[in-house]
């Protein structure tokens, strides 16, 4: 079994090392936090170097790539400290590019290839988060037209996003089911979104807000896909979603990993650096040991993304298992740190704050264990 | 018409460690390109692609430039081809000797009118072998230079010297040292590296090759750290900042410094 990394992973990563280097500094990426403002340069810079283009059909300008390489450079990021900063984009567009029509694939391609955020995902609602049959925005086609009724919240980069992927239930189909519900590409600057902005302590690079969809009229063109197929779209990315979480959290908790380790050299107590003390060794041993298995679990996953091996309860396994241990990570880097890693001008603050965003963000702890749970019953009767 | 860009398999400066007697230790690094090389890479493209030549890579070194990786790294910096010599009697050549063989290998490669390379690599630090292999070919050789460009029957280039930038019009070949901020090097990308294994890669044999004997030996006697000098070892209470930032002006005033 060959775990090294091919020529082809060696060079992308250090090209994307060099551009991290240039682009995305520590400086960069405290100041946005401290601003609460999105890596947009950033953005654009990954564009024009190619890399936000990964895993595109090559017929929308795209380079294929395959799922371990896609981890690697998203666990690369989130290594500089940047929550979020690779990835997302490409899950949002696959969902156009799969169901869209050539209108809106031409819409969202250019969008990205700007470093623009094409859209934000409308689905979760204030009585429906992990039950997401629950929503109650509505979608009224008549006339050629469609009207959106609704609140949407926690949605996240909705500022900056030009369009809102609402999901919304259409009212003809009578029933509560996740079958009413569709899928639709709507202009956030149509008349009647409003919006308000959150404020939360984690992703203080990626604004959340509610969403007010108030007898909002577009054409109907603005449908994605099938109409009553929006749920089941929505799924067929969500294992590749949950992988992408999966590595940004890997990333960030070896960041925070590095940093806690490099302190425990330097930091001097009763006249000894921290790191000399076997309670310090413990806590560095068993976060080594977590970053090990949520690395193999995220490449593991990603090589059965690649094989085509159904991953069945796989990426519910692997969400949970990495964001819960990320997180460990982080809170015993932040313990090693001492009161200094509760400095808001540290970096293992605010990975910190970010990784307990993943805990819940794309799918909670306790739903990984209702989806997971069901797949392993299936599999034992 | 062709452009040769020379550079080196180096290792890479993040991997060393500094030995307590205050030497650089390298043996553990990762090789790459060298640091300052990259600049020559992105200079030669600019370049060809306004002139339509062809850019050709040439490394000289022991047996372990030659893998895949280094073919790979080098040919996705925008090069059309890559000429190599690997033998590890080329191991710790000095930069006479490595100039002598990129010498012949440029007279071999044959229609070049520019070599452009980094202006030293990052190991060795000499900065010797592209002006050393300007009088191996018997061609104009600059260093400190911040940009080339295609002119009239040759090149306009500009070098950053004490004085300011001097701007001058080259015709006939020519070997140029890029500065290490001259430009901008582009990042490879997926395309560029997945590009890279299709491209022509020449290993030439050294026994080949009619590169002169040396006519001279270099032995490395001894090497030192520079004198760590007087250090006051001054430590200024902090708690008052007011206080402290007062000391520190005096200390430095003292100390001749402001």
């Amino acid at each position: 079994m060959d775990f090294g990394l091919t020529d082809e992973h060696e060079l992308l990563l250090d090209s994307l090392r060099e551009l991290l280097e240039r682009e995305c500094p520590e400086s960069y990426i405290a100041e946005l936090d401290r601003t609460h403002q999105a890596p947009m340069s950033f953005r654009r810079a990954l564009h024009e170097a190619g890399f936000a283009s990964l895993g595109f059909p090559e017929e929308y300008g795209g380079t294929p790539c395959d799922a371990v390489t896609l981890m690697l450079l998203t666990e690369r990021v989130a290594q500089q400290g940047l929550n979020n900063g690779y990835g997302m984009e490409l899950l949002q567009a696959m969902d156009i590019l799969e169901f869209g029509s050539e209108d809106q694939k031409a819409e969202i391609l250019g969008l990205l290839a700007t470093g623009d955020v094409p859209f934000a995902l409308g689905f979760t609602e204030p009585g429906a988060g992990s039950d997401n049959s629950a929503m109650t925005t509505t979608a009224v086609h008549h006339d050629g037209i469609v009207t959106f009724n609704g609140t949407k919240t926690l949605i996240t980069n909705a500022l900056d996003a030009k369009y809102l992927l609402v999901m919304a239930k259409s009212s003809d189909r009578g029933d509560d089911s996740r079958s009413a519900i569709s899928m639709y590409l709507v202009p956030m600057d149509a008349p009647g979104v409003s919006t308000n902005p959150l404020e939360k302590i984690v992703w203080y690079t990626n604004d959340s807000c509610e969403i007010f969809l108030d007898d909002v009229t577009v054409p109907e063109t603005c449908l994605v896909g099938v109409r009553g197929n929006g749920f089941r779209q929505l799924m067929r990315n969500l294992d590749l979603e949950r992988l992408v979480i999966a590595a940004t959290c890997l990333g960030l908790a070896q960041c925070a990993f590095d940093d806690a380790a490099t302190y425990a050299t330097q930091r001097v107590q009763f006249g000894k650096p921290i790191g000399s003390f076997q309670l310090i060794q413990l806590k560095l041993t068993d976060m080594a040991i977590k970053l090990e298995n949520m690395r193999n679990f995220v490449y593991k996953t990603s090589w059965m993304v690649d094989q085509g091996i159904p991953l069945r309860s796989q990426g519910a396994l692997c969400k949970r298992y990495v964001a819960m241990a990320a997180f460990e990570v982080a809170d015993e880097a932040m313990q090693i740190f001492g009161g200094i890693g509760v400095n808001a001008q540290t970096r293992v603050s605010r990975l910190w704050r970010d990784l307990r965003g993943h805990r819940f963000g794309g799918g909670t702890d306790e739903i990984m264990v209702h989806i997971a749970g069901r797949q392993i019953l299936r599999e034992h009767r | 018409m062709t452009i040769v860009v020379a550079y080196k398999w180096a290792p890479n400066p993040q991997d060393a460690a500094v030995r307590s007697d205050g030497t650089v230790d390298f043996t553990r690094a990762k090789s790459t390109i060298s640091e300052y090389d990259p600049v020559a890479f992105e200079l030669a493209r600019r370049v060809a692609d306004s002139t339509g030549a062809q850019v050709v890579g040439v490394t000289v070194g022991d047996a372990s430039i030659d893998t895949s990786l280094a073919r790979k790294a080098a040919l996705s910096r925008g090069l059309d081809r890559l000429v190599i010599v690997a033998d590890d009697r080329l191991a710790g050549a000095d930069s006479t000797r490595i100039a002598a063989v990129l010498a012949t290998v440029v007279r071999w490669i044959g229609d070049v009118d520019l070599v452009l390379a980094g202006e030293s690599s990052v190991d060795v630090t000499e900065g010797q072998v592209a002006m050393t292999l300007a009088g191996q070919l018997g061609w104009l050789g600059l260093n400190a230079v911040s940009s080339v460009s295609a002119s009239d029957g040759g090149y306009a280039i500009e070098r950053d010297v004490p004085s300011g930038t001097v701007s001058m019009v080259v015709t006939g070949p020519a070997v140029l040292a890029a500065s290490a901020d001259a430009v901008l090097p582009r990042v490879p990308g997926m395309k560029d590296i997945l590009g890279a294994a299709k491209k022509p890669v020449e290993v030439l044999s050294l026994d080949t090759l009619d590169v002169p004997s040396a006519q001279v030996t270099l032995t490395t006697v001894s090497t030192s750290r520079p004198a760590a000098g007087n250090r006051h070892r001054v430590i200024i209470d902090g708690s008052d900042p007011t206080a402290a930032a007062a000391e520190l002006v005096g200390a430095l005033r003292a100390a001749k410094v402001l």
